[in-house]
Parts: structure tokens; sequence; C-alpha cells
């Protein structure tokens, strides 16, 4: 039987949370070698492995297929691939690293309340700024996916932006921008709102698993999933 | 430098574009993505293969050709009228087919006899079509902007309603919850109440004054793109725009034009009767289409395969009037596909106005039809 492998969250409170829903799940795991090590194993399932990655990085492998399953944001999987329903399988909403990815404009845009107003906006940006409508996000296939499938606005410009994205409409880097928010608080010191509809995706930390054919005569990918439902 | 991969039939397509008169240029493979996203949106960013210069320039595989054959006419300003004709690979990312195929086709710049240079692209097209696809029957759909947009004009809609149904012209969804929303306004609710008095007071000055303390004091005026007399105008508008319904005949009307698809050469009978019978004057718009309609007959084309849409177009706001796409009759492939964009060389950045006609061949679709008999 071929390994099973879970890929955990490495840092911060996100893997706290995450240990918390394994071990009231009775999947308790125990460090491979060290404490600090990057490697795990659960505890009573023989070939199971744990490996701690990023959760960017953890996006990623589940894309690739190169992990089984994964804890990290909803939104970091839809971003990190294209069709990611028919790729993964959402196995559980966890409770925690509740964000939402959001459109968010100038407050003093008083004119701009709905998408639509921004499509009207973004109409005739060009002919009046001589450039497109700029928007600042690190997430270009959920923007695209939601202004161009959702809302008819083809007609904008994406300004990657890794970091501080709050911050780039003042500083004129972009008019508006698309970034995740838990309170936002960080929006409104910005002097930014969200748009009424502008809500793109309430994300927050979920069980993940990278579809696979060996899957589904695995016990113990039926038990990895049950258990971690059961502990929520 | 012929490549061993090319069409079997390239030979032949040269001829055709020699016997027409065009000059064939080459553009890079690696272009400046920047005018592509600009000109076609976002959308086209998952479409296309990007990469960076090592000073982080955004550079791409040329996913088409006409955009750098517009940009080319552009720096060499050789002057118009010109007929430029392009064979070569282009690069897409598609989940059916190869993501590297060939195209070609005819770019038509700066010929100010509009009707006569509709019927020159369509009838190359066609024409190159039936050369390469002998004995084959063709379909060929056409689409025309500017007879929407003055249906539009004619229902006397507020500008603003003007603009965003014709810019969602070609997007059947996004046209329809256009129309939902002139059959049921909904008045804006929730302004503040400060500046709700303002617009009460219908001071512009007073508005515009407020905007720009508040822009001032949040740090927003430095860098702003919308100015606030830009955003006091467009909240007043969007408060006129969004009492505006349109009456059940009205929206029956647009509705029962965007159904229209008839056998072309039917088409101004149709256009004229429906005007007459909506009280509304289409005027050049339809003379426009009657005039392309009659340099089409004059060239001999074959009008019976040919059938006017009236919702097809593509909402892109450089295409102008004539879009047109033809298929092997009974077929939804592609072969050809074109329209008039006399709004794109001025967006790239041209001086002057040049307007613009072309059509571009799926050159692989052509060798798997030409393979399939």
């Amino acid at each position: 039987m071929s390994t099973i492998t879970i890929a955990l969250p490495s840092k911060g409170r996100i893997k706290e949370d995450t240990a918390g829903v394994f071990e009231r799940a009775g999947l308790a795991i125990s460090a491979v070698g060290n404490d600090r090590s990057y490697r795990g194993r659960i505890e009573g399932i023989d070939g199971v492995e744990i490996a701690y990655l990023s959760a960017s990085e953890i996006a990623r492998e589940l894309a690739s297929g190169t992990v089984d399953f994964g804890v990290t944001g909803e939104d970091l999987v839809r971003e990190g691939m294209a069709g990611a329903d028919g790729r993964v399988e959402f196995c559980a909403r966890l409770g925690f690293g509740h964000a939402d990815v959001v459109v968010a404009v100038p407050e003093i845009w008083l004119d701009v309340e709905t998408m639509a107003d921004l499509g009207d906006v973004a109409a005739d940006f060009r002919a009046r700024h001589g450039r497109r409508l700029a928007i600042a996000t690190k997430y270009w296939r959920l923007t695209q996916q939601f202004f161009s499938s959702q809302h008819g606005i083809q007609l904008y410009r994406i300004v990657e932006s890794l970091g501080a994205t709050e911050g780039a409409p003042a500083a004129g880097q972009a008019d508006i921008i698309v970034d995740i928010t838990s309170t936002g608080s960080t929006l409104r010191a910005n002097h930014l709102k969200i748009l009424s509809d502008g809500v793109i995706l309430k994300s927050e930390a979920c069980l993940v698993r990278a579809r696979k054919p060996a899957h589904e005569q695995d016990p113990r990918v039926a038990r990895i999933v049950e258990a971690v439902r059961a502990a929520l | 430098m012929p490549l061993i991969d090319m069409p079997d039939f390239s030979t032949d397509l040269l001829a055709e574009f020699a016997a027409r008169r065009t000059e064939r240029v080459n553009t890079p493979v690696i272009q400046p993505a920047e005018p592509f996203l600009d000109m076609a949106g976002e959308d086209l960013r998952r479409r296309i293969f990007l990469t960076e210069s090592e000073t982080g320039a955004n550079l791409c595989l040329r996913p088409e050709f006409t955009i750098p054959v517009c940009l080319r006419h552009i720096e060499t300003a050789t002057g118009t009228p010109k007929r430029y004709s392009y064979l070569g690979e282009v690069f897409r990312q598609r989940r059916e087919g190869s993501h590297e195929f060939y195209q070609a086709g005819i770019e038509d710049l700066g010929d100010k006899d509009i009707a006569s240079s509709d019927a020159r692209a369509i009838g190359d097209a066609t024409g190159i079509l039936k050369a390469l696809l002998p004995g084959r029957k063709l379909a060929l759909t056409l689409g025309d902007q500017a007879v929407f947009e003055a249906v539009v004009k004619a229902l006397g809609l507020p500008f603003g309603w003007q603009r965003r149904l014709i810019h969602a012209f070609g997007d059947m969804a996004h046209l329809e919850a256009l129309l939902e929303r002139l059959a049921r306004p909904q008045p804006v609710a929730g302004l503040d109440p400060q500046i709700a008095g303002l617009i009460a007071s219908d001071s512009e000055a007073d508005l515009v004054a407020h905007i720009d303390r508040t822009m001032q004091e949040t740090g927003y005026s430095t860098n702003a793109s919308r100015s606030p007399v830009e955003i006091a105008r467009r909240l007043k508008e969007k408060l006129e725009l969004a009492e505006t319904r349109l009456d059940g005949t009205a929206l029956l009307l647009l509705r029962e034009f965007l159904t229209l698809q008839l056998p072309l050469a039917e088409a101004p009978a149709a256009l004229a009767g429906f005007a007459d019978a909506a009280g509304l004057k289409l005027g050049a718009a339809v003379s426009r289409f009657d005039a392309r309609l009659a340099a089409l007959a004059n060239a001999g084309a074959d009008l019976s395969a040919m059938t006017y849409r009236a919702a097809f177009g593509r909402p892109l706001d450089y295409y102008t009037g004539l879009v047109f796409e033809v298929t092997e009759a009974g077929s939804s492939a592609v072969l050809a596909g074109g329209g008039r964009f006399d709004r794109l060389l001025t967006l790239l950045g041209a001086k002057e106005h040049i307007p613009a006609v072309g059509f571009s061949l799926w050159l692989d679709r052509i060798e798997a039809a030409r393979a399939s008999r």
C-alpha cells in the first residue's frame, strides 16, 4: 500500500488550530526525529505521513497531486488551480482561518457601491484616464473569474501585489484592490470600502483531498475524512 | 523559410494572398504582453503564454496577429491604405487542440470606403476558404454593432444607459442582466444623508468641495485617478439612471431585435419592417448595412449562404461595426472570423483615425476539414 501524505501548515495560528482538530479527531501526530522536524506521522495508522509546508505550498502540492491531503485556505486552493472542484475535494471546512476575498474601492468613490457601478467606471476609464482601471491583487485567477465571468467586466488590468495591497490605491499603484480581509479593519484604516456584492469568496481553512483514483479503495482515506468531520 | 510543419496548403494560401494584392508581413513571435491585455482584457491572461524579460517586462508568445500587425504599421509609419497579409504560428492555452497552431489572415487598414472594404474582407475570407476547401458548402454569420447602437439610441434611453447596453453587446448574459435592471429599476439606497443633502441642493461645487476635502484628509489626493468632479458627476448620473425605466413595449422591442436571425438578403427588409413597426428611426446605420449588402452583391458573393444574427457581436470596445464568422455548413468549427475594428489603431497609439477591417483563418481547423473527406 502506498504512503498517504497529509500536508499541514508549518507555522502560526493555523498550525496550532490544525493540530487541535487532528487531536480531537483522534489522529494524534508525532514528530519524526526531533520536535522541530518538518515530518511527522499519525499514530495508529500505518503508512500515513505528515509533511509540514507553508500554506501556499500546500495549495501547489495539492494541484500537482504530490500530496493526498492538505489543510490550507480555500482561497489559496482556488487561486492556485483552474477547475479546482474537478481536481480536489473540499472534505471539511475546519472553522478557523476565516478570511473573505473581497473587492474594495476607495471610500470616497461615493458613486461606486456595486460591481455594476464598477463596470460603468471601468467601461470608460481608458477614455478618461488614458489607461485601463488597475486592480492590485495577488488573486489574479479569482479576480479574473469574478470580474469577467460573473460580472461581464472585461476591461481592467491586474497589477500584481504581494503585500500591503491595501496601500496600493492611495499610493497610486492601482485604483482598487482585491484582497483578503477578516475584520475589515485594515481596509477601513486605508479608507477602502467593500462593494455590497463584492465578496468573491468566503474562505476558511479546509481539509482538502487531491482527487486520485487510488483513494477510492483505500480505507485510510475514508477513515481520515470521517475522523476529521466527526471532530468538528 | 518554409517550416516543415506548415500546413501543406500554405503555398496555395500565399498565392491567394498575393493575388489579392496584399503585402505579406511577419512579426516577432515574442511580443510585449501589455497591448494584448490592454485591448482584450485580463481574461486573455489565462489563455496566453506569459513570461518576463530579465528587466521585468511582461512578454508573451504571439497569441494572434491583428495587434502586432497594427503596431508594426504604426511604428513603420508607411501610410494608408495598406493591405497586409500574414501567415505564422500563434500560441494559446487551449483545452482542446494544440497550444501552437497556424493562423493566416488579411488586415485592411485605412480604406475609407467602409461598405466596399467590409464586402472585400468577407469576399476574401470566403473566396480563400472556397479555394482551400473546393466543393464544400460554407455558412457565414454576420452581425453589426452599429445597427444595435442605432436601435438603442432610437429607443431614447439616457446616454449612460445607451453606453451600458452598447458595452455589453455580444455578451448575452450581461445584456440580459441590464435589461432586467431596466425593467425593474431599483432606486439607490443607503446614501449618506450629508451627501444626499448636497445632491438635493443641486450644487455641484459644494459636492465637489466635500469630496476634495475628504480626499485631502485621507491622503487620496496626490495619486487620485478619479477626480472629485468625475466622482460627483457620475454619482449624479447614477442616481438619474437608477430611476430610468424602459416600458414594457420598448423592452419587448429590444428583445425582439436581439432574437432576429434570418437570411442576410432578407435582413434589410426585416430591419426596415422592425423600424417601422417600432416607430424607430435607424437612419444611417441601416443605410450603411444596406450599402454593405449591395457591395457584397456587386462583388458576386453568394448571399444565400449568409445569415444575419442581430445579437452577434464581440464585447470589446474596439469593434465598431461588422463582425462575421465562417464555418462549414452544419458544423460549429469556426474556420474564419473577422470584423471591423475602427477604434483599435488609435487605442494602440496611432495619431490619426485609421478605419480597419480584417479576418483570420484557423489553419488547423481548415486542415482538419480538408482531411475529413
